[in-house]
């Protein structure tokens, strides 16, 4: 009996059962950006890019990347993790779907600069020493597959330009001398009262107990310099454009 | 005939595992730990001292139980004759073998789909009287289990969980009485504090936490604000029997950040409360912070102790509270006696002769975003202090940190959140720490104080043999003295720990045990 109650519902339903959102406008947009930031931006930040929740602006969803599973989470929370379901109307969760939709890079037009000759300025200023791309490249800094999906053209600009502008944690760097006279760097991992957890500047996960250290440090600027006076306007626009267009196929990747 | 077979019933529940009278001396009673904090008055001490300064190093894990759940373990145990009653988050009960760890039952709460709790779906633990064990549960029920095999004897309905009402506090026994709170204060809720009889589920009474217009208190509040006031008391309470007076904390009004929708000073929130335990009223309140703005909730551990005060003997509460100031209450009046800071904090010159904050300029939130100390999570907050009667100290876990502190736009809606902005409880780059500090609980003057790199979110346990347990977000539970402060023992539980320790006899010998991570760890001295 349950199956046949289903059938007449799936026919109703668009080609290969995908739900619609029916609440795209820019005022459905503004209107859930509103409930957005009185719900959900405790967990997932002001501008949706993370808190104690997810980011939500980068385009990746790990609960299912459809508006229907979008729908879903916000509707009925997510079992097993900190998220709980909002007490609202369908159409206003549409527009909270909506307004998650707007976030990021997704839907923005391309920055100016040719992508192709970006990717030959990468190549030929010494980028790709501490950054990879699809698996080629330096790992001292952060990898940049997938950053056009994750940042937009300005923030990629100012990443170049102003290295020390915002770096995350993970690119702090941890100075010390340890017990036996020897001085450490690396990037900061984790640190508790009794160790500290670093990643070596050879690329080894080192671990350390605090007691004994000496000249215990951490430097939250960037290690990467300023290329700032080294590019051209075009090829800073170059590279700008190339950096942007690396992301994944399509919107809403797994 | 039925009179007769409630007055049997009445003698099977009284002759049960736990009595009213061994409730009112759990304090003396070492081997067994039997309410949330270990006693009315809310030591979370032990006269236990089998575990000293000199052989903590030897502590031992012991075992170890694992929960099925990704959700935050917030349990205190209770311990009866080598039972231990626990929860497991959202809202199930378990009973284990306090020697193996090994379960006799579980109660698993089935739940609607849709639950909202501001921070976590958790539980805090249980009560016991007789041979039945209560247990609060997050869509705003209150259930009474057989303590031997988990069956629900009834199930009352608190509160409606889809207006935001849900419950993780544990509930508290006095007399024949299972007293329950309510959490629900960042959707809007009007409060309340419950008693229920522990044989029916029948409610005896409801104090409210926010009066209505006409009632004493209701001058504090201007139009509907006070429908959805907030006010919830999420942290069990004490109880005085000498006086009768069961006190408790009540929690921040709603909506937290934006106080233009409720002006005055908004009673009862942020106040200690003390209710005639037969009737549930009023006998005296102190408001910490009139009208807050910063969700600093009075929701902390009433601590009592009989002591002197300027040379006179005198009924004392210690209340470390969440905006950054240590109190000392007259008990029989809640009148004021003194307040220092125990933490940075920037927002109250001082306090006056009321006791009442002399509010610095700017520090409400604004949409731009204010910048105060103590951050959203208090100087401290729900986990447990502790009062030792040997050194005559008070034990808190403390964090020493800011928040931007937004105010923004807010409108009502039943079961969603009511909270008036978004604050940044963290600064990037700037997370502050916390620690353990021992006060004086007669001038709020540090003693010493055990430093953190984090900020921790567990309660501490103090005992006559010298030791002051305590845990941190980093998962290492330790036992530092409780004279000097000075670490003697840690254990790596690889789990944050937001949890309060307790400490009974197994076989005739001291047990340690905490929730970290998703599990209880047992502590013993190696043999």
């Amino acid at each position: 009996m349950r199956r046949l109650w289903l059938l007449p519902l799936a026919l109703w339903l668009p080609a290969v059962g995908e739900v619609q959102n029916p609440r795209t406008s820019a005022a459905d947009v503004a209107a859930g950006a509103k409930t957005f930031r009185s719900h959900c931006a405790p967990c997932h930040g002001y501008n949706g890019t993370g808190g104690l929740g997810p980011n939500l602006a980068a385009g990746r969803f790990y609960h299912g990347s459809t508006d229907e599973d979008l729908f879903n989470n916000i509707s009925n929370g997510i079992a097993g993790t900190e998220m709980p379901g909002l007490f609202y109307s369908a159409d206003r969760v549409w527009q909270i779907v909506a307004y998650i939709r707007s976030l990021g890079s997704a839907g923005q037009t391309a920055p100016p600069g040719d992508a192709k000759r970006g990717e030959e300025v990468f190549a030929s200023k010494g980028c790709s020493r501490c950054h990879q791309v699809d698996g080629q490249g330096g790992e001292l800094g952060p990898d940049l597959s997938q950053i056009g999906a994750s940042r937009s053209a300005a923030y990629l600009r100012e990443s170049i330009v102003k290295p020390d502008a915002e770096v995350s944690p993970r690119y702090w760097r941890v100075s010390f001398e340890d017990g036996q006279g020897r001085k450490v760097q690396g990037f900061l991992l984790n640190e508790d009262t009794y160790t500290v957890q670093l990643i070596g500047m050879n690329g080894a996960l080192e671990s350390y107990d605090r007691a004994g250290l000496k000249d215990f440090a951490i430097d939250k600027r960037s290690a990467m310099p300023s290329y700032g006076g080294v590019l051209s306007s075009r090829e800073l626009d170059d590279l700008v454009a190339y950096l942007w267009s690396l992301r994944p196929a399509g919107r809403g990747s797994k | 005939m039925r009179t007769i077979a409630i007055a049997l019933l009445l003698a099977a529940a009284a002759a049960g595992q736990v009595t009213k009278e061994q409730l009112l001396d759990a304090g003396n009673d070492g081997a067994n730990w039997l309410t949330y904090s270990g006693s009315y008055r809310s030591w979370r001490y032990s006269r236990l001292d089998q575990i000293t300064r000199e052989n903590a190093g030897k502590l031992k894990l012991e075992w170890v139980y694992q929960m099925p759940t990704t959700l935050m373990v917030e349990t205190t145990p209770l311990v009866v004759n080598g039972v231990m009653y626990a929860t497991e988050p959202p809202s199930n009960v378990v009973a284990l073998d306090a020697r193996t760890g090994r379960r006799y039952w579980r109660y698993q709460r089935e739940l609607p789909k849709r639950i909202n709790v501001c921070c976590g779906q958790v539980n805090r633990g249980v009560a016991i009287l007789g041979n039945r064990v209560f247990v609060g549960t997050v869509d705003a029920h209150l259930v009474a289990l057989d303590a031997r095999t988990g069956a629900v004897l009834w199930d009352v309905p608190v509160a409606d969980h889809t207006a935001g009402y849900s419950i993780t506090v544990a509930p508290l026994i006095v007399k024949d009485m299972v007293i329950c709170g309510i959490s629900g204060g960042e959707y809007g809720i009007r409060g309340f504090l419950d008693a229920y009889d522990a044989a029916t589920g029948k409610r005896r009474w409801r104090f409210w936490t926010i009066p209505e217009p006409g009632q004493p208190g209701s001058e504090t509040w201007k139009g509907d604000a006070w429908k959805t006031g907030g006010g919830p008391t999420w942290v069990t309470g004490s109880y005085d029997p000498e006086q009768n007076l069961i006190i408790w904390g009540v929690g921040n009004p709603s909506p937290d950040w934006n106080g233009d929708v409720r002006p005055g000073n908004n009673l009862y929130t942020d106040s200690a409360i003390a209710l005639d335990a037969d009737t549930g009223k009023l006998k005296w309140h102190f408001q910490f912070i009139p009208h807050d703005t910063h969700d600093w909730d009075a929701v902390q551990i009433p601590v009592l102790v009989d002591g002197e005060w300027q040379g006179q003997p005198r009924k004392l509460i210690y209340w470390a509270h969440r905006g950054g100031f240590y109190y000392v209450l007259d008990r029989e009046t809640g009148k004021f006696l003194f307040g220092t800071p125990f933490a940075k904090q920037t927002w109250a010159k001082g306090l006056n002769a009321e006791g009442h904050p002399e509010l610095l300029p700017n520090i409400d939130p604004s949409p731009e975003g204010t910048y105060i100390w103590p951050g959203v999570q208090g100087a401290t907050n729900w986990y447990s202090p502790s009062y030792n009667p040997i050194t005559k100290f008070f034990y808190l876990s403390y964090w020493e940190n800011r928040s931007v502190y937004r105010k923004g736009e807010q409108e009502y809606s039943p079961g969603n959140r009511y909270i008036g902005s978004v604050p940044l409880i963290d600064l990037p780059g700037d997370l502050g720490h916390g620690g353990v500090r021992a006060l004086d609980p007669q001038t709020g003057k540090v003693m010493w104080d055990y430093k953190l790199e984090t900020k921790p979110w567990a309660g501490v346990l103090s005992t006559a043999g010298g030791l002051v347990f305590g845990g941190s977000d980093e998962g290492y539970l330790f036992a530092v003295d409780a004279a000097t402060g000075k670490e003697l023992w840690r254990a790596n539980l690889g789990g944050i720990i937001r949890a309060n320790p307790v400490t009974y006899l197994v076989d005739g010998r001291q047990r340690v045990t905490i929730a970290a991570g998703n599990a209880l760890f047992t502590f013993g001295l190696e043999q």
